[in-house]
């Protein structure tokens, strides 16, 4: 194994040893339970058939939401990048949905579009097709000039300039994209729950703390952790394949 | 010996900001097929706008561009740019990148991959086609370069400045192996340098531009025997090439540093 693997391991090593002992010294079973008691509790949830039931409504909300905001975000994109015309038009409302916190929307679409998955999903997509969309364009539209004259000197078509430059271009760009909406689309599903909901990893928390049950909180935080931790790497390594050139100096280090 | 490319009356204007900007004036040239001519100046000059002209990137605002007697109006698979090192797509591998011209131009791929296989060959990188250009250093990206030049079948190769971002040795090296590539496939070569060194050693001509509008100031030929050697370079014809041409252009480049103060203080005052 790479030396980082293990440094990352004695790092999350050191954590669990001070979370255990803080644990135990502040003996405040509210805030910070011993790790043994959380993975009782995982244990008792998963044994019950609760945690996949919230799992897998949570899992559908971010499949939709993210699914929906990766289709909808390259699409429009590929759609802005084409056309500087309709880049100008929509510019100033990317910029700005992007800047505004759209996780504050969620009561409205709660009310507008009830408790089921419809609002979650949409809540989710709205916090994630931003960086998505942005990244898409920005990768189409800053082709390296020299590659661009290379091909046209060769006397390539504007669709082999496309598809041959401009979009393997982009792709990591792309990817790097739904990399930071991953993030933002996880924080989506717990907020979404929040708000109101029958089930779901976010619900958990909610619904956990209102009986005082620390260690059921805590569990699903961890799941919603390593899920995010899981598909940011998993993008971070695609992203590596895909583009070895743009990681080689700070690999050479 | 017959004419590979000619020019007569080439002419090209810029508009930057509503004025025009005349890069180059009346160029009448006749490249014969099979030369070496290099073409020096000071920087901004004409030089690179000179070979988008022959490859038709860019269209003359007057004169023509003929190759085979037939005017040049696109780019087309006649005739090949060498970029610099930056030209190579870092997605794909040496091969990928070398066969880019016939693929774009939907020959058949089989051959294709052959050909360059060839040529990769030639140019001393067998064995490296399945690497990617971050991989390479500055001289192999070059051969890969003029391996994807040669690949799509052109009889006239482009080269502006192509071992400018090499340092002293390899730049050498590349010289060498150039003047052997030339040899054995016996392509027409126009070249773009600011060494006056490198253009002595390679060329049967070297063309002199003057400053903006680029015209041609003088040409003059390399009366050396070939095969050339490096060691050539010591010789003391060699360096009376040099000093004429140094000497020719060095007028030149003192009024393009001139003109280049006067335009950045009138920027300044601004
Ligand atoms: N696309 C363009 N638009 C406007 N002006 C241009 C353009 N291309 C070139 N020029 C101008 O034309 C002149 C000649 O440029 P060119 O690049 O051909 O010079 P050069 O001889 O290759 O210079 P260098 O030795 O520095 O590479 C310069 O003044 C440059 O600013
Ligand atoms: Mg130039």
């Amino acid at each position: 194994m790479p030396t980082s693997i293990w440094r990352g391991l004695l790092s999350f090593g050191v954590g669990a040893i001070i979370w255990e002992a803080t644990a135990r010294y502040l003996d405040n079973k509210l805030f910070l339970v011993p790790l043994g008691a959380i993975f009782d509790r995982f244990m008792e949830m998963a044994r019950s058939g609760d945690l996949a039931a919230d799992a897998s409504v949570s899992f559908i909300e971010f499949i939709g939401g993210f699914g929906l905001a990766a289709i909808v975000g390259i699409g429009a994109g590929i759609a802005m990048s084409a056309s500087k015309r309709i880049r100008e038009f929509f510019d100033p409302w990317v910029s700005m949905l992007y800047a505004t916190p759209t996780i504050a929307l969620g009561p409205l679409f709660m009310l507008a579009l009830g408790i089921g998955y419809g609002s979650k999903i949409a809540l989710i997509f709205l916090t994630a097709v931003f960086p998505i969309l942005i990244n898409t364009v920005a990768g189409l539209t800053t082709t390296d000039r020299v590659l661009l004259e290379v091909v046209r000197s060769f006397g390539a078509t504007r669709m082999q300039t496309y598809f041959k430059v401009r979009m393997p271009a982009a792709l990591p760009f792309i990817i790097a994209g739904l990399r930071v909406a991953v993030a933002r689309a996880l924080v989506g599903v717990v907020v979404a729950e929040l708000f109101g909901a029958r089930a779901g990893l976010g619900f958990l928390i909610f619904r956990s703390a209102q009986v005082f049950d620390t260690a059921g909180l805590w569990v699903s935080v961890f799941i919603l952790a390593i899920c995010g931790v899981a598909s940011v790497e998993f993008l971070k390594w695609v992203e590596k394949r895909m583009a070895p050139w743009r990681f080689q100096n700070i690999e050479d280090e | 010996m017959a004419t590979k490319l000619a020019t007569r009356g080439l002419g090209k204007s810029f508009q930057k900001d509503g004025k025009a900007i005349e890069a180059l004036r009346g160029l009448d040239l006749d490249i014969a097929r099979g030369e070496f001519v290099s073409i020096v100046g000071a920087s901004g000059c004409g030089k690179t706008t000179f070979l988008r002209l022959i490859n038709g990137l860019i269209k003359p605002t007057s004169g023509t561009v003929t190759l085979d007697g037939a005017d040049v109006s696109a780019p087309g698979a006649n005739i090949a740019f060498v970029f610099q090192q930056d030209g190579l797509f870092p997605w794909r591998n040496v091969l990928d990148n070398t066969v880019i011209g016939p693929e774009l131009q939907r020959k058949d791929m089989n051959e294709a991959r052959r050909t360059a296989s060839s040529f990769l060959n030639l140019v001393g990188l067998r064995g490296f086609e399945k690497h990617f250009p971050h991989e390479l250093s500055g001289g192999m990206k070059q051969r890969v370069n003029m391996a994807r030049a040669l690949t799509a079948g052109a009889d006239v190769l482009l080269m502006d400045e192509p071992f400018a971002a090499l340092d002293a040795q390899t730049r050498e090296i590349m010289q060498a192996e150039l003047t052997r590539i030339w040899r054995e496939t016996g392509k027409t070569i126009l070249f773009v340098t600011h060494q006056i060194d490198e253009a002595v050693f390679l060329s049967d001509r070297v063309l002199v531009f003057t400053v903006r509008p680029g015209r041609l100031k003088e040409e003059v030929t390399i009366d050396l025997p070939r095969p050339r050697e490096l060691t050539l370079k010591r010789a003391p014809q060699f360096a009376n090439y040099v000093d004429h041409i140094w000497q020719s252009i060095e007028q030149e480049v003192r009024e393009s540093i001139r003109l280049e103060t006067e335009a950045t203080l009138a920027i300044a005052k601004r």
